[in-house]
């Protein structure tokens, strides 16, 4: 049953100032009561911007913002540790501004400081936590009185293991008592969170992709898509894709003298041409494909990314150069599609993992090579060669 | 609101920025008063003049002590109207502080003459006290207008503050033709040594009034457009 928006923007223009570039353009989007989402991209590309317009520190220059919740929690990607004021009194003050007094406040203060482990550090200076406990008293803060709306700014980046670990657990706590939750990633930790929506931001441009990862790849299956990547660009590829929330299956070399045989007709042939469930094109050289080199990035089925004023565009399963898998193996990495007959380029970067998009130039020899991946998504952002 | 209050003045004092201008207070104020043994509503006009600049210089530290993340954290857990609401009721308490402290250094220091009849020393400590509030709020408006939450770079906040109080000292000149341009320090300073008539009082409370409250809705829109 459709619920009505707990937060909506309304054709959302920003920048920073007067004749500036556009931060973001022509947003719109709206977050629904127990609902979350992930907000992907490059770092710099608009995430916290977006989420802080959100959160209402940030007013639109055009557009509207409706239906912002009373009560919003907002950790920032970095929290304001440079204060004379220790843990417990910081906390207690925010609680107090929140509107909590008295027994409530003491008791909810002292909980999230067990709860986190902040406990030790209940008489130290703000100043002097370490950066990874001053951190855990940003999220306190914004858990002290429970949100409607939760919004967490790479939270993934800052905190240690365990709160990481904990994030999950508390963004469920919070869909659970009918709140929404809003998170930026670009570390591509999607997977801590199944059944996220996934907004993607690229210049500007905001596109959701609907349904979530989870559902879609369980309604639609994945698909592989091939692209052909300048070598010197695979690194930034495999990170957009990743940061995209595609899955990159593997990145290989492509033998350079093949470039001229018969492999690379067939490989131009499956970019045009639907494969579906071929195994064999995978291991076509690019031929005439200018970059030297070829790639394949998954797809999942047929819903369209929501969003036409993306730059992302949609790869249907069985479209052209996209083929079906089984949504299993491609997440674990063994599509059972890969082309075998091209040298491996160091091997699969965590094949099927959103790791980190460091993990890609570990794996990644000089000379020709390809990217193989699988995007659970209902829409794939596909610039290779971009 | 309290709790905002509190949070503020906790961390201009236990960051040691509100002895700056304290310190800076108490030295002019000596300086200034020293052994003078002027009449009260003279000397009073006097320190008013001299903590105006204090007054706004302190307004902008103690609005700075606040790190960026962290204002926007209160308005996004109390709204961005409180937010601004509670720093500048904590800069004007703060200023509010000195006012005392300016209104007892001239005695202490033997910058008042004691006066012949008891009379005097309660319509001098009125008077005095008129021009030290009418002061303050206009300091606070033009500190807040120098603050890093309403302009995009530290160096116009420190030249909004120079200029402006530049600027009430040369518009507050009495042979200014503009001296509405300016909060009427000077000028309050003026009609305390020669004793305020309604009509004066009137007319310099209104223009203090309406200065500041055109440079304080002029912080309100700058803050705006800044988060």
């Amino acid at each position: 049953m459709w619920q009505s928006p707990l937060v909506r923007l309304d054709r959302v223009w920003l920048r920073y100032r007067y004749r500036g570039p556009w931060i973001l353009r022509d947003v719109e989007l709206e977050l629904g009561p127990g609902r979350s989402a992930v907000v992907l991209g490059h770092e710099g590309v608009g995430k916290s911007t977006l989420l802080q317009l959100v959160a209402g520190v940030l007013r639109p220059t055009r557009g509207t913002v409706r239906d912002r919740p009373a009560t919003i929690g907002w950790v920032p990607e970095r929290f304001p540790a440079d204060q004379p004021h220790t843990v417990h009194r910081y906390l207690t003050a925010m609680g107090s501004i929140r509107g909590l007094s008295g027994s409530d406040l003491v008791a909810t203060v002292d909980d999230w400081m067990e709860r986190l482990d902040l406990e030790p550090y209940r008489d130290v200076r703000l100043s002097a936590l370490p950066r990874e406990t001053a951190q855990k008293v940003g999220l306190a803060q914004a858990l002290l009185q429970p949100p409607d709306l939760l919004i967490l700014d790479e939270p993934w980046e800052g905190f240690d293991e365990a709160t990481r670990e904990l994030i999950p657990e508390l963004i469920e706590e919070v869909r659970e008592d009918g709140g929404a939750v809003l998170v930026s990633d670009h570390r591509g930790e999607t997977d801590r969170l199944p059944d996220a929506e996934q907004w993607t931001i690229a210049d500007g441009l905001v596109s959701v992709v609907f349904p979530t990862a989870a559902e879609g790849a369980e309604a639609e299956g994945v698909s592989v898509i091939e692209l052909a990547v300048p070598t010197f660009r695979v690194a930034g590829v495999v990170a957009d894709l990743r940061a995209a929330g595609h899955q990159v299956l593997r990145v290989r070399s492509v033998d350079p003298s093949a470039e001229t045989t018969g492999p690379a007709a067939e490989a131009v042939e499956t970019e045009e041409t639907p494969t579906v469930g071929s195994a064999d094109a995978a291991a076509g050289a690019p031929g005439e494909v200018p970059a030297g080199t070829t790639g394949r990035a998954a797809a999942a089925g047929s819903a369209p990314a929501v969003g036409a004023t993306s730059p992302t565009h949609a790869v249907p399963a069985g479209s052209a150069g996209a083929r079906g898998v089984d949504p299993g193996a491609a997440g674990s990495g063994a599509p059972g599609t890969a082309g075998e007959s091209a040298p491996r380029a160091g091997g699969p970067a965590r094949a099927g993992t959103p790791a980190g998009p460091t993990g890609a130039d570990a794996t990644t020899p000089p000379g020709p090579s390809s990217v193989t991946g699988a995007a659970p998504g209902a829409g794939v952002a596909s610039r290779a060669g971009g | 609101m309290i709790s905002m209050i509190r949070m503020r003045l906790g961390g201009f004092v236990w960051t040691a920025r509100a002895v700056p201008p304290l310190a800076a207070g108490l030295v002019a104020l000596v300086v200034l008063h020293g052994r003078a043994g002027a009449e009260a509503t003279e000397a009073y006009g006097v320190s008013a003049v001299v903590l105006f600049p204090i007054l706004a210089w302190q307004t902008k530290l103690l609005l700075d002590t606040e790190p960026d993340t962290q204002r926007r954290l209160v308005v996004v857990a109390a709204g961005r109207r409180a937010e601004f609401v509670g720093g500048l009721l904590a800069a004007g308490l703060v200023g509010l502080a000195l006012v005392p402290v300016a209104l007892a250094v001239p005695w202490l220091v033997g910058g008042v003459a004691v006066p012949d009849r008891p009379g005097e020393v309660g319509t001098g400590l009125a008077i005095g006290l008129w021009a030290h509030l009418l002061a303050l709020p206009a300091a606070v408006g033009l500190g807040a207008l120098a603050s890093r939450a309403a302009v995009t770079r530290p160096l116009y906040g420190v030249m909004i503050l120079i200029c402006g109080v530049a600027g009430t000292f040369v518009f507050g000149l009495e042979e200014s033709v503009v001296p509405w341009l300016a909060p009427p320090v000077l000028a309050v300073a003026r009609a305390s040594t020669a004793g305020p008539t309604g009509t004066e009082f009137a007319l310099l409370t209104g223009h203090a009034l309406l200065w500041s409250a055109l440079v304080i809705a002029g912080y309100v829109g700058l803050r705006q457009r800044r988060a």
